[in-house]
């Protein structure tokens, strides 16, 4: 690998890992807030894509999809919280069935609807206007949405930060209270609370799903892919937290990048085995504060 | 044995002699052979699930990754004949059972450690790992397009490539591994599994090396669903990457929760009702739309699945 | 038999231990006292092995037992009688006890019942803590005076060599703390007890040696009458209760 390549990869795998960052920061804010590991996460990614590929062809904008995907996720997730997890509330374990059962539904639905040019088929959304073009670095061609998606991915992580730093609701997931009682001590509305955390959670997932699609582009199977990528991250770098999720995706992207192009064969095993190292030798994860394992 | 233990050993022989010889009473129904074929899949799906039940009902395990043995069985049985040449119901069933055990204590290594939630998700990566392998190792597993033309193995000379063959097979098969289900969740090692469901931390005050255990219940179980996926392996004559899916061990976990978790026939009954979903119902409804939805009422309405709700029908 | 040097636990900047010191002879009956927040249970936590020691050393019968797992611990001969039931709810009184006795090896064989041995084994158990006839009724169907009862018979069960029990009175009425107490004098005076205990009638009646504790440090030790007597023990615990 010349220094060029080694360039190269190392800005695809920052961008990966940009992406993750987006995908995993959503899930383990559910988590955080709710104790509940929403399963349907990469449902909501793979839907988030495909609205935004709805909105793109209405629109012909994809900024304007990029903004009401992740919305129309949140939306959706306002409606489902209180209609279907509210009613097993402390159920955690059940709680997560149900996000299993509900992530069946969106695929299905996704792969029935040939009439939204949805379907089963591969389907592609092109680059944004200006971001379809490749800029010299290093005497290389690199594309620049991926610099797009590094540079959001960052904003977006230093919005979050503020949040998690300056508002109540993020001096309530920094508190990792997460128990409804204590919760309902403080004079929190946990109800409230929760349908807004699931739904913030379920926009992240939207959103990934908005930045991915130009990049690896919408097809059944897609959800499963992002769940298990966002539950690798979560668990190397720690649930529960936002510097987790950064530093799992800043670990997995960068890993799963070099690994397939050094052995194609094992990528998979290579950020697998990462897992697997973190879960032996340090079980809360990088910088988790909840226990995985024993 | 005591009588209502008699009773029941008769009841249950009666049903399975029905079950045995449903293709010869059932010939005169137009649909027999169609039935017969559904009967035979629900059986194979019926070992799956209580073998998973194993996991998720008695010891308390939420697996999410349980096709992984499933179709590293299957795999394992249909390699192992075509490498070695040979079509022995003992060598390919013998390796699928062992290819799936092996696979099951390497995941279970990792996966034991987790508790709760954070089992499920460790399963479910794990067997994700599994799933990869399959579709990439092109020269083991035909990658995407699967490995087809398994044939369909013979035992003392009987061939089970006749139809009317590998339904006996099968459901002696399923009558062996119930059998084995009762007795290892009737045994002491089946009650001290319960006791790692109902409370671990006792469990290890007791002196429960509770790792072990669940590490062993992990492999036990995957060995089973080895047997279930070399089954499929003779009835579909194809292996698929589909058969290590996340979708395959929703499937089953499906199964489990809608029969009722914890209970020997409940898995069952699930597989019953899944497969009628999926193979029955006019094509125009969206089966897996059907499946997630119906699980989810199970989830919130009816926890304990079929199973637990007959038994307070019949409490009541 | 219990031999515990130095033993120290943090809880963050909370210091439950102290460093103990704590040596009990073999078959000696041990009380530990001491008020809230002493650090009594941490004690029993750390012993055990479900919390993990800070610093210390901890013996049992010449064993060291600083990097052994709770199960390994139980192994030794260590068993508990927890403060809070912690019971198998599904399960009958008869196999609650039968898990106990299991333990020792027979529960990791899958295709192996309870031989009729294990069973008489286990309503003999039934019998020595006043639950015979009871043997078939689920854990959660019993009274709660029964449930400390199956609690002690899943301890003893095991035949232990040292047994913990941590408040073994707790929420019982004046007539179940009798018969509580009742059972726990008849063991087997080869049985080492460490008892940790509010009611003080019942200690200076099971106890040889008492042990206090306070704010994480063994402040006293003596025979019943000589911690009656101890003037430091009355300002910091006993005095309250006396007054009272």
């Amino acid at each position: 690998m010349t220094f060029e390549d080694a360039l190269q990869q190392a800005l695809n795998g920052l961008s990966f890992g940009a992406l993750l960052f987006i995908l995993a920061a959503g899930l383990s804010l559910i988590f955080g807030m709710m104790d509940v590991v929403n399963l349907a996460h990469g449902a909501f990614y793979m839907l988030g894509a495909y609205v935004a590929l709805s909105v793109t062809r209405a629109t012909g904008s994809f900024w304007i999809a990029l903004i009401v995907a992740p919305l129309a996720l949140a939306a959706f997730g306002l409606i489902i919280e209180p209609l279907l997890l509210r009613r097993l509330r402390g159920r955690h374990l059940d709680q997560v069935l149900i996000t299993i059962g509900l992530s069946l539904v969106i695929a299905d639905f996704i792969r029935l609807r040939d009439d939204w040019g949805w379907g089963a088929t591969v389907r592609s959304l092109p680059f944004p206007a200006g971001l379809d073009r490749s800029i010299q670095i290093a005497g290389s061609d690199y594309p620049t949405y991926r610099l797009f998606v590094i540079a959001f991915s960052a904003a977006l992580a230093f919005l979050l930060y503020v949040l998690h730093r300056r508002t109540r609701l993020g001096a309530l997931v920094r508190a990792g209270v997460g128990d409804a009682q204590m919760l309902s001590a403080l004079g929190v509305d946990t109800d409230r609370l929760f349908t807004l955390t699931f739904a913030v959670g379920a926009g992240l997932a939207g959103l990934a799903g908005v930045v991915a699609a130009p990049v690896f582009g919408l097809q059944p199977g897609m959800d499963i892919d992002a769940l298990i990528y966002s539950l690798i991250v979560v668990v190397v770098g720690g649930l529960g937290s936002l510097s987790g999720a950064i530093a799992g995706s800043a670990v997995v992207g960068p890993a799963d990048t070099f690994g397939k192009v050094l052995f194609p064969q094992f990528a998979l095993a290579l950020i697998f085995a990462i897992m697997a190292l973190v879960l032996l030798f340090r079980p809360t994860g990088l910088l988790g504060r909840v226990r995985i394992g024993r | 044995m005591s009588r209502p233990a008699l009773a029941r050993a008769a009841i249950v022989a009666v049903a399975w002699l029905a079950l045995a010889t449903f293709p010869e009473w059932s010939q005169f129904w137009e649909s027999s052979r169609f039935a017969t074929g559904i009967i035979r899949q629900i059986l194979i799906f019926a070992i799956f699930a209580s073998s998973l039940d194993l996991l998720v009902g008695y010891a308390g395990l939420p697996s999410l990754g349980h096709a992984a043995f499933f179709g590293g069985g299957a795999y394992a049985a249909a390699i192992a004949a075509q490498r070695l040449g040979t079509d022995e119901l003992v060598v390919s069933l013998g390796a699928g059972i062992l290819g799936a055990a092996l696979l099951a204590l390497a995941v279970g290594f990792l996966a034991v450690r987790a508790v709760g939630i954070f089992f499920l998700m460790l399963t479910l990566a794990l067997a994700q790992m599994v799933f990869a392998i399959a579709f990439q190792a092109t020269d083991l597993t035909g990658g995407s397009n699967g490995f087809s033309a398994v044939h369909r193995p013979i035992l003392f000379g009987i061939d089970f490539n006749a139809a009317g063959n590998l339904y006996l097979l099968v459901c002696v098969t399923f009558l062996l591994v119930l059998l084995l289900l009762w007795r290892i969740t009737t045994s002491s090692y089946g009650r001290a599994l319960v006791g790692v469901r109902e409370n671990e931390r006792r469990m290890r005050a007791l002196g429960y090396d509770t790792r072990t255990l669940k590490l062993s219940a992990f492999v036990l179980a995957g060995a089973i669903a080895g047997v279930a996926g070399a089954l499929s392996s003779y009835e579909f004559r194809f292996v698929s990457p589909n058969d290590v899916a996340l979708s395959t061990s929703v499937t089953g976990f499906v199964m489990v929760l809608i029969g009722g978790a914890g209970t020997l026939f409940g898995p069952v009954l699930g597989a019953a009702v899944v497969l009628l979903i999926e193979r029955v119902l006019p094509s125009q409804l969206p089966a897996q739309t059907v499946l997630g939805i119906v699980f989810i009422l199970f989830v919130v309405f009816a926890r304990q699945g079929i199973a637990g709700a007959l038994r307070r029908m019949v409490r009541a | 038999m219990i031999e515990i040097r130095e033993l120290r636990r943090d809880f963050g900047g909370i210091r439950a231990l102290a460093g103990v010191d704590l040596r009990v002879e073999a078959g000696e009956r041990r009380a530990v006292i001491g008020p809230n927040g002493a650090g009594k249970t941490t004690l029993f936590n750390v012993l055990t092995g479900e919390l993990p020691a800070t610093g210390g050393t901890m013996r049992l019968g010449g064993t060291n037992l600083d990097s052994l797992t709770t199960w390994q611990r139980a192994r030794l001969g260590l068993a508990r009688m927890y403060q809070r039931n912690e019971l198998f709810n599904p399960l009958s009184a008869r196999e609650n006890v039968l898990l106990s006795i299991t333990s020792l090896g027979g529960a990791y064989r899958p295709l192996r019942s309870p031989t009729s041995a294990e069973v008489a084994g286990a309503e003999a158990v039934l019998a020595q803590v006043g639950l015979e006839g009871r043997g078939a009724v689920p854990a959660r169907a019993l009274s709660h005076g029964e449930r400390r009862q199956l609690e002690l018979a899943l301890a003893l069960a095991r035949r232990p060599r040292v047994l913990l029990l941590d408040e073994p009175t707790a929420g019982m009425s004046p007539a179940e703390t009798q018969r509580i107490a009742a059972l726990i004098a008849a063991l087997d005076r080869s049985l080492t007890l460490l008892i940790v205990e509010h009611d003080m009638d019942v200690v200076f009646r099971l106890a040889d040696r008492l042990t206090v504790l306070h704010e994480g440090r063994a402040i006293a030790e003596g025979t019943p009458d000589e911690i009656r007597s101890d003037r430091q023990v009355h300002d910091v615990y006993l005095g309250k209760v006396v007054e009272s």
